[in-house]
């Protein structure tokens, strides 16, 4: 799959501070990529670094297989912190500036303002908007002339839950026009709900990266209940991939080293004769793995 | 080029702080313009009390002397720092608004974001110099009763002058903008330096105890308020033959050239090294 984006050790420290530590990314084609990470993790720097609004110490990256470019910036949409508007200016004149910017036509200013619910507002002064309002320009701002990459910083920061919703609504429809989405957000719930593929940053390293379903499917652990609880014990130590097991009073917690389908466990423990009462699968939720993830580095 | 002053025009034509500083600094020159003539001959009349042969009144509004006394008057720091107003706003308001950095992230380069407002002060310039020369050839056309086309043209090469001044010192203020980046500061300073500091290095510059040789010229901003430097009082030179300044001359206009050439630079240079 053709590369949009890759990042190769990219280094950016401020004063004491090591904003980001050598991070390498990689971003395919159509992928809804998620950057996650607390406050502070180093993601608007990565971002801003891409963009080229600040230089990175060390490293470098690459815009669609080429050096970084003003063109390639061209082909981006990008919103990044806060809302970026001439105060006095409305938001159409605002968005004709964008368009100026990046060599499209006026044609597509009405579309992104009606997609983002300000057509109304389309001639009132930008500083008149309530920050929900601001926000939405900023998303009208990078649809514009349908870029081949979005790019979007917290993008839900500060809106009201109906708001959330219809941001969230709007990225996901446009990624399955097959735009590429860089997103970066603190809210887990965000990144699940949005993402494809997920790197997760902690004091600007990269800990760990991949696809969001993949984590979601590593079942390390299951819940097992039989009549016979004693044989049950016995049996499941002689699995190969078991771990270590928490009993309770009426039935046990195993853990497996490897990744064991919930099918597959039936059949063992039915080939050898115990009957399961209970079988359930605890599937380890990406913030499980988010707060193990940032124990393991500390 | 066209594309930038696009872009440079949406930012300006609705923004009224901009239309009120411009008008003020036509205001503030007619002003000065109108009152000139009357308060020289004000100084004439109670001149002329003590004197037993009075000195005839003094015209300055006619050919070809109106030129050189226009740019002197629209050269005046007092109304040279309106337009230089204009230019720190506008610089300063990108980095206030950070809508330079949704400029960049938008596509726009470093290198081109600084040539889209040396394009805006090339134009005002050019816009101001025009309209002053329309002013003049009106004002001048209708002062002077024997016209002809050489004398109109005669002295014309200080609206010329005027251009190279108001230019540079645009791009003066500019250099303000982009290095301190923020509105008030950079008023202040550029400010304190055009009124208070350069005076006072210009009278210890040009004291012959602290140099040999007079370098008070070489200032930024005196070197660009020199090139007209004395306003033209006909009177003067036919009467006692005194000529304080005859033209414009090429080498007074290349010292503030080469200062904004200089600073450019140096802009430029920040530009690229600093995150925005």
């Amino acid at each position: 799959m053709e590369t949009i984006l890759s990042v190769n050790n990219i280094s950016k420290r401020y004063g004491k501070i090591q904003a980001v530590n050598d991070l390498s990314l990689e971003v395919k084609k159509g992928q809804v990529f998620g950057i996650l990470g607390p406050n502070g993790s180093g993601k608007t720097t990565t971002l801003s670094t891409i963009l080229e609004l600040i230089r990175a110490n060390k490293g470098d990256f690459q815009w669609f297989g080429e050096e970084p470019s003003k063109e390639s910036r061209k082909r981006i949409g990008s919103v990044i912190e806060s809302p970026n508007f001439f105060p006095y200016l409305s938001p159409a004149i605002n968005l004709k500036i964008v368009a100026d910017i990046k060599d499209h036509d006026y044609g597509d200013i009405d579309r992104v303002l009606i997609l983002t619910g300000l057509y109304e507002r389309r001639n009132s002064r930008f500083k008149t908007f309530s920050f929900g309002m601001k926000q939405r320009l900023a998303v009208a701002s990078a649809l514009l002339g349908n870029p081949d990459v979005l790019i979007l910083d917290e993008p839900t920061n500060g809106l009201d839950p109906q708001g959330i919703a219809h941001i969230r609504e709007l990225i996901l429809s446009i990624a399955s026009q097959g735009t590429t989405i860089i997103l970066a957000s603190h809210l887990l719930d965000e990144v699940q709900k949005i993402c494809s593929h997920v790197a997760v940053l902690d004091k600007g390293k990269k800990l760990f990266d991949g696809k969001v379903s993949e984590v979601l499917a590593i079942s390390d652990s299951f819940e097992l209940s039989s009549h016979d609880l004693e044989g049950l014990k016995k049996v499941v130590a002689q699995h190969p991939a078991f771990q270590s097991i928490t009993p309770s009073s009426d039935q046990i917690l195993v853990y497996f080293k490897d990744e064991v389908k919930a099918e597959e466990l039936n059949q063992f423990f039915f080939l050898k004769g115990i009957i399961l009462s209970h079988l359930s699968e605890r599937k380890r939720s990406l913030e499980q793995h988010f707060l193990e993830l940032l124990d393991d580095n500390k | 080029m066209i594309k930038l002053l696009k872009i440079e025009a949406k930012k300006i034509l609705t923004y009224k702080i901009f239309w009120i500083l411009i008008g003020l600094y036509f205001i503030f020159l007619s002003a000065g313009i109108s009152m000139a003539e009357f308060m020289i001959n004000n100084m004439v009349d109670s001149t002329n009390r003590h004197l037993p042969i009075p000195i005839p009144h003094v015209a300055i509004y006619f050919f070809p002397w109106v030129w050189q006394n226009i740019a002197f008057f629209a050269s005046i720091r007092y109304v040279l720092i309106f337009p230089a107003m204009v230019i720190i706003i506008l610089i300063t308001n990108e980095f206030t608004f950070k809508t330079i950095r949704q400029n960049v992230i938008n596509g726009m380069s470093k290198a081109e974001f600084l040539a889209s407002k040396l394009q805006l002060i090339l134009l005002i310039s050019l816009a101001i110099t025009f309209l002053l020369s329309i002013g003049t050839l009106i004002l001048g056309l209708s002062n002077t009763s024997d016209i002809s086309f050489g004398l109109v043209l005669e002295k014309s090469s200080f609206i010329f002058g005027f251009f190279v001044t108001i230019l540079s010192f645009q791009i003066f203020a500019l250099f303000f903008g982009f290095l301190l980046r923020n509105t008030g500061l950079s008023i202040a300073l550029f400010t304190l330096y055009v009124f208070i500091v350069e005076p006072i290095l210009y009278y210890f510059l040009k004291s012959p105890i602290v140099f040999k040789n007079d370098i008070s010229t070489y200032l930024p901003v005196n070197s660009i308020l020199r090139i007209t430097e004395y306003p033209a009082i006909p009177v003067l030179k036919q009467v006692m033959g005194l000529n304080l300044q005859d033209s414009v001359s090429f080498l007074a206009c290349c010292i503030p050239l080469f200062y904004s050439a200089l600073m450019v630079g140096i802009v430029y240079w920040v530009l690229l090294k600093r995150d925005l």
